[in-house]
This record gives structure tokens, C-alpha cells and sequence, in this order.
């Protein structure tokens, strides 16, 4: 797994950066206003940044500068206007007039936001209305100047009074007043969605590395606990062994003969020692699945042996109890891949239970079946169509005919110490870890366990196990 | 606060904090309608669809300042250039309220250097106001601020409701405290722009003592505040509006450090 950098530093946002005109228009469009300015009025717009860059231009070359323009010196004189407007920045004021030889003008406006100059237009060349005839200083540019003709050209420019450019200009303003205010809000909103999502991870970084530590530090605290459980359970033993070897030599008469109240009291000696020794074993066994270091050695097995064993060493047990003990195992079941003396394990634990819960004349039954394939898991399981026909897997019924199980509890009973009647004189007795050795078991050979209700009562325990050759048989 | 002396201008920062629904981007919608028009810009709002303030509300208040008429002769202060004057910026944020922002609420608070307050007067709020004071002293411990280095007004806002702490109380708890409290109802405008003169004068008063501004600008110290409601089109003194504090200190004291 990749671990994600931690990033130590708080994410920084600069609310109030200066802002640039390039940054909040999209140019194209830009054109395209200033060209629907350029439709409605007749009046050339130009638009430039701070530095200077032209931006947008909607304009055509008048007829009246084509014509200076084929004069040298109006060649030049017309170029430095142009240049003079380009650069010309207005003061505080925000607008300016620049005039130019031919008595057309030029209208310089400043593009302000939040109080900062951040561009310009300029509107022009338009012909003031007030002018009525060709100025002297267009006539002065060249001797050989058509004055006519100056004047028929230079009366096609656009006239404008000077309300009427001061008003488009104002319209111009407020419009890209409006594009700026919403490009800069769109501009803010994706700077702070980014920052916030960098906080946010920065914030969820930290917090996750505190839950590891603590993660970590818990696990250190379980290894040492079940540490500790498996070297008290062996250290318990050992004596334990030495108690029940020397009970079963005085039994046995080797240190003399007894009276049968001695041999009895000896045996209820043994006895005990066994039930504290299973309770030890339980203990360890508890120890070693949590600690992971049960080893399961799966070979392949049938699985009718297994349970006809099981049987067999339970029957003693059922008949001091009258309880019947019936096994039935489905003639075509499949082989397993498991650990013989596990599944011994499991399944003793199961039926020594439901003999445990089953009143005398009652039955326990283990009943083996394969499971058809494709109906294994749930159709809402995810890859169902997929997994379901690679999955073959036999189920393991310990039906018991005793008190059953409340729906409340199915859960809990394989809690390790749980006891569905926990109080001090309940009637069964046991350690209450059976079962959750028996689950654990039974998950390490990618196996389920679950409880149902028997029919007309008592309890159901379901294991199944996957076959040998399936794709969850490990 | 940014000084740009290229630019001419300077930054302040503002920001208006509290919980969920307690007002604030209804006090800056009061403070936008009460400023005159050319003081201030848009009211630049982010929300979501159900009104609530994404990431933060923002209204810029723009004026020059520095042009103040000046005794001839006087040398208590040496502008940068007299003639010119600064551009002053107060850029006035909401956090958004919602516990589930808290990212963004640090973001806004960076480099602010003041903070309104903005309490919800019901009897009902008082643990989200506490709550969310509690959550401004620790952003700003993130952003390696201490809360008492930072100039913070209170604010008792929604005076309209039934069910709030009442006037006597809260000037009891105000005369107790350090931040000068005000009483507002941002919905009607009232009491706004007294809490945000309130805010002004404290930080002003703190940027003052720690980089002489009224130097660099070129303006009398206590011509300051006045001069900017001015601009701001306020007709009231702001020595009247400031009586309406119920408490607390309405000058920057710094803070003596172990």
C-alpha cells in the first residue's frame, strides 16, 4: 500500500493576491464583446492589460487613415498617435482624451477593480461631433493632400458626441465590471475548493496518523497479552501434568492399595485435573489463533472420517447422557483440503455442546451434505455471476434437539467467555471458549459458521467449508 | 495587514466568526448597505444553494486615506508623501459556521488581524458560541497565534429575539471580560456598524503600536478611525458610536510575554 506523504505545513491561500486582467477574462470571449460594442456604436474598442498587451480588438481601418497612411509623413505622424494612445495610461481620474492630427480622438478609460488599475480600453477613432471641417493639421501632413477627398473620407468615420462615447464607455465598464467581479469569484471559489480539499487531507493526514499510533500500540499491548496467556497456560501445565500423573499412579495402586473412598476421592481428583487441563488447552489454543501462530496443516481428507471418528468418541458421552447420536453423510460428498485433528476439534466441541443442551431422550445429529454449486453466497454478493459457479463448498449441520438458542444471542455465542446464562448458578457449565475456538478454527480454513433454529427446537450450528480445488480453498 | 509601498496601498484583514446561522454574512450585507457606494465594492458571497456560506463571504472597503487636513507647521509625523495619501483596503471575511469547515474557517483566518465575534443572543446558542470560540482559539493556535495577541470583538447579535440573555447580563459578563462587547441585529442593521468601528478602533490601535502606521500613511493616530467612517460615508462620531460598547477594552494592550 502506498502511504500517502503526510504534509506537514498548513495549506495558504492569498485571499487578496493581485489580480490580473488576463487571469479573469477569457480572451475569446473578450472579443466577442468588444466586437458587439464595435457593431452597436461604430466605435473601434481596444483592450489592454496593465503592461500593455492588447488583449481584444474590434476595428477596421478607416478609409480616411488609408489614405494618410499613403503619405510618408502621415505614415509616421499616424503611427506615433497610435503609439502615444497604446501607452497612455489615464490618471486618477480613470479617463482620457488623446486627440489625433486628423481630428478624429481617441477615448483612454482605466479598468479599475476593488481600487486597483488592472487594464485600460480605448474607444477610437471616432470623429467628434463638434468638428466641421478638415483641420489644418491633417492638410499640413503633405502638400499634395486632397482636401475633398480628406473630407469625404475623414466624414465617413463614425461622429459621436462626447455624452454619447462618455455613455458607451460607461456601458463597456459596467460590463466588463461584471465579467471581472464574476470571473474573480469563480476564480476564488476553485482556489479555495483546492486549498480546502489540501487542509482537509493535511487534517485527515494527522488524525490518521494518531489513530495508527494508537492502532499500533494496541496491537503491541494484544501480542503482549496473548504472550503472557500462552506462557501461564504452559507454565499451568506442567504442574497440572505432574498432579494428574501422580493421581492416575495412587489410582493404580502402584504406592500401596486404597480403600475404594480413597479411589474415589482419587478419581474426582483426576477428573477435575482433566477439566482444568481442557481449560488450559482451550486457554493456549485461544492464545496461539489470536497470536496467529496455530498452525493448520491442511492435506486432503474425507470428511465422513473425520465425522465418524467424532462420533465414536462421543458416543460414550451420549449414552451416559441418553441422548442418541446419528450421522448422515450424503453418499457423493467431495473431498476437503483441512487439518484432520482441527476439524476433530471443531466438531467435537460442537456435538460435546449439543449433548451438553440436549435433555435425555433427545437426538444429535450431524448431517453432511454438498452444496449445489452457484447457490453458494448471496445474489447480492459482489462478482456473483462470476464467483458463484468457481465456488464448491459442503455444508455440516450439528442439529440438537435441546434448548435452543435465542435469536438475541446467535451472535454472541462465539464471543470468547461469552455465556448465553452467565449467572453464577447456571445449570451448564463450561468456559466459554469453546465456541470461539471453534469459529476462529473454522475461519482458518476459509469455512463460516453461523446458528439457526432447529425444527421443532433446538439449535442448529452450520459449518461449511470450502472443497478442495474451489477458488476460496486455500 | 499587507503594506505595499510600491502600490501605495494597504491591507487590512477582517473577519467576522462565530457559529452556524449567528449572522455574520447578514452583518456584512448591513455593513455593504450602510457604507456608502463608492466605499466599497461588491459583496462577493459564496454559498450553496441552501444560503449557507460555502467558504466565505467578502466585502472590500476601499478608500484613500492620509489626505487629512494637516496644521501647518506640524511635525508630530512624517508621511511617506503628504500629498499623495495611501490607498487603504479593509477586506471584511465570513467563516463559514458549519462544524464540518473547519479547514476553510483556518484558511480564512490566516494573516487576519481582527476578528468579530459574532454571537447568537438566544439562550439556546450558548454552547454553540462557546463551542465556536473555543474553535477559533484553537485555529489560531494552529496558525501560531495566540488569542490574546489578536484584537477580538464580541458581538450579542439577533437583540430581536425573545428567549436572549438579557442586556444586564451580558453587560455584567462584558464588564468582566477583555474584548468590548457590542448588541446588534444585523437583520434591521442595528448595532453593526458600531461593532465593526468597534473592531476597527482595537485593531488600528494594534497596528499602530507595532508598526507606527499612521506614520506611513501620513495621518494623525487618532484621526484614523474617524477619517475612515468618513470615507465610509458614516454621519455619526465615531466617539458617540464607540459609547455603545458595554465592556471590555476598546484599545490594544500588548501583552506581557514570560
Amino acid at each position: 500500500m502506498n502511504e500517502a506523504k503526510p504534509t506537514d505545513a498548513i495549506a495558504t491561500i492569498d485571499i487578496d493576491a493581485t489580480l490580473r486582467l488576463e487571469d479573469l477574462v477569457d480572451r475569446e470571449a473578450l472579443v466577442e464583446l468588444c466586437d458587439s460594442f464595435f457593431t452597436l456604436f461604430g466605435i473601434p474598442v481596444r483592450v489592454l492589460s496593465k503592461d500593455g498587451t492588447l488583449l481584444a480588438d474590434a476595428t477596421r481601418e478607416q478609409e480616411v487613415c488609408g489614405y494618410i497612411n499613403t503619405f510618408a509623413s502621415g505614415r509616421a505622424a499616424c503611427g506615433a498617435t497610435v503609439g502615444a494612445v497604446k501607452i497612455k495610461d489615464p490618471d486618477e481620474e480613470g479617463t482620457l482624451i488623446h486627440p489625433c492630427f486628423s481630428g478624429l480622438q481617441y477615448r483612454i478609460v482605466a479598468i479599475d477593480y476593488e481600487a486597483r488599475r488592472i487594464g485600460r480600453f480605448i474607444l477610437g477613432p471616432y470623429l467628434p461631433a463638434e468638428v466641421s471641417d478638415v483641420p489644418s493639421s491633417l492638410l499640413d501632413i503633405d502638400e499634395a493632400v486632397d482636401r475633398e477627398k480628406a473630407k469625404s473620407l475623414l466624414f465617413k468615420v463614425p461622429r459621436a458626441k462626447p455624452e454619447t462615447v462618455q455613455r458607451v464607455a460607461r456601458h463597456l465598464k459596467a460590463a466588463l465590471d461584471l465579467i471581472l467581479f464574476s470571473g474573480h469569484k469563480t476564480l476564488l471559489t476553485s482556489q479555495m475548493h483546492l486549498v480546502s480539499v489540501r487542509e482537509s487531507f493535511r487534517e485527515l493526514t494527522e488524525r490518521q496518523n494518531r489513530l495508527q499510533e494508537a492502532y499500533d500500540r494496541l496491537r503491541e499491548l494484544d501480542r503482549l497479552k496473548s504472550n503472557f496467556l500462552a506462557t501461564v497456560s504452559h507454565e499451568l501445565r506442567t504442574p497440572l501434568t505432574s498432579i494428574i500423573g501422580y493421581g492416575e499412579m495412587l489410582a493404580e495402586g502402584i504406592a500401596g492399595p486404597l480403600n475404594d473412598e480413597q479411589k474415589e476421592f482419587v478419581g474426582t481428583i483426576r477428573e477435575k485435573g482433566e477439566q482444568l487441563l481442557q481449560l488450559i488447552q482451550s486457554l493456549l489454543d485461544m492464545s496461539k489463533l489470536e497470536s496467529g501462530t496455530m498452525s493448520v496443516r491442511k492435506e486432503k481428507i474425507r470428511l465422513e472420517d473425520v465425522l465418524s471418528e467424532v462420533v465414536k468418541t462421543l458416543t460414550p458421552n451420549a449414552r451416559k447422557k441418553g441422548v442418541v447420536l446419528r450421522l448422515e453423510c450424503d453418499a457423493s460428498l467431495p473431498g476437503l483440503r483441512a487439518d484432520p485433528e482441527r476439524l476433530r476439534q471443531v466438531f467435537i466441541n460442537l456435538g460435546d455442546n449439543a449433548i451438553k443442551f440436549t435433555p435425555s431422550g433427545g437426538t444429535v445429529t450431524y448431517r453432511a451434505t454438498p452444496l449445489e454449486q452457484g447457490r453458494v453466497g448471496r445474489e447480492s454478493d459482489f462478482g456473483f455471476a462470476l464467483l458463484a459457479p468457481s465456488r464448491s463448498q459442503l455444508e455440516v449441520r450439528v442439529i440438537d434437539t435441546g434448548i435452543g438458542i435465542p435469536l438475541a444471542e446467535r451472535e454472541k455465542v462465539f464471543d470468547p467467555f461469552y455465556q448465553v446464562d452467565s449467572s453464577s448458578t447456571r445449570e451448564y457449565g463450561g468456559t466459554g471458549l469453546g465456541l470461539s475456538i471453534v469459529k476462529r478454527l473454522v475461519e482458518a480454513h476459509d469455512g463460516t459458521i453461523h446458528v439457526e433454529e432447529g425444527s421443532p427446537r433446538g439449535a442448529v450450528f452450520v459449518v461449511t467449508l470450502p472443497v478442495a480445488g474451489s477458488a476460496e480453498a486455500g | 495587514m499587507q503594506l505595499n509601498f510600491a502600490g501605495r496601498e494597504i491591507t487590512i484583514k477582517l473577519v467576522y466568526y462565530g457559529p452556524a446561522l449567528s449572522g455574520k454574512t447578514t452583518n456584512l450585507r448591513a455593513l455593504h448597505e450602510l457604507t456608502a457606494d463608492d466605499s466599497h465594492g461588491r459583496l462577493m458571497t459564496l454559498e450553496t444553494r441552501d444560503d449557507r456560506t460555502l467558504f466565505f463571504d467578502m466585502l472590500p472597503l476601499l478608500f484613500r486615506a492620509g489626505d487629512a487636513p494637516r496644521k501647518p507647521g506640524d511635525r508630530s509625523y512624517t508621511p511617506v508623501d503628504p500629498t499623495m495619501g495611501m490607498s487603504l483596503r479593509i477586506k471584511v471575511f465570513t467563516v463559514p459556521g458549519q462544524v464540518l469547515h473547519g479547514a476553510t474557517r483556518r484558511l480564512v483566518l490566516q494573516g487576519a488581524d481582527g476578528v468579530a465575534f459574532i454571537a447568537d443572543s438566544q439562550l439556546t446558542e450558548t454552547e454553540n458560541n462557546a463551542a465556536s470560540f473555543l474553535d477559533l482559539r484553537s485555529n489560531l493556535k494552529e496558525l501560531n497565534v495566540s488569542v490574546k495577541e489578536m484584537p477580538i470583538v464580541i458581538q450579542f447579535n439577533k437583540r430581536d429575539l425573545p428567549n436572549i440573555r438579557t442586556d444586564e447580563e451580558i453587560k455584567k459578563l462584558a464588564q468582566q471580560g477583555r474584548e468590548p462587547v457590542f448588541r446588534a441585529s444585523a437583520l434591521t442593521g442595528e448595532g453593526v456598524i458600531e461593532s465593526f468601528f468597534g473592531l476597527l478602533n482595537l485593531t488600528w490601535s494594534k497596528l499602530e503600536a507595532e508598526h507606527q502606521l499612521s506614520r506611513i500613511i501620513g495621518i494623525e493616530p487618532q484621526e484614523f478611525v474617524p477619517v475612515a467612517a468618513r470615507k465610509m460615508g458614516i454621519k455619526r462620531e465615531v466617539s458617540v458610536m464607540l459609547q455603545s460598547c458595554l465592556g471590555g477594552n476598546l484599545q490594544y494592550k500588548p501583552v506581557e510575554k514570560a
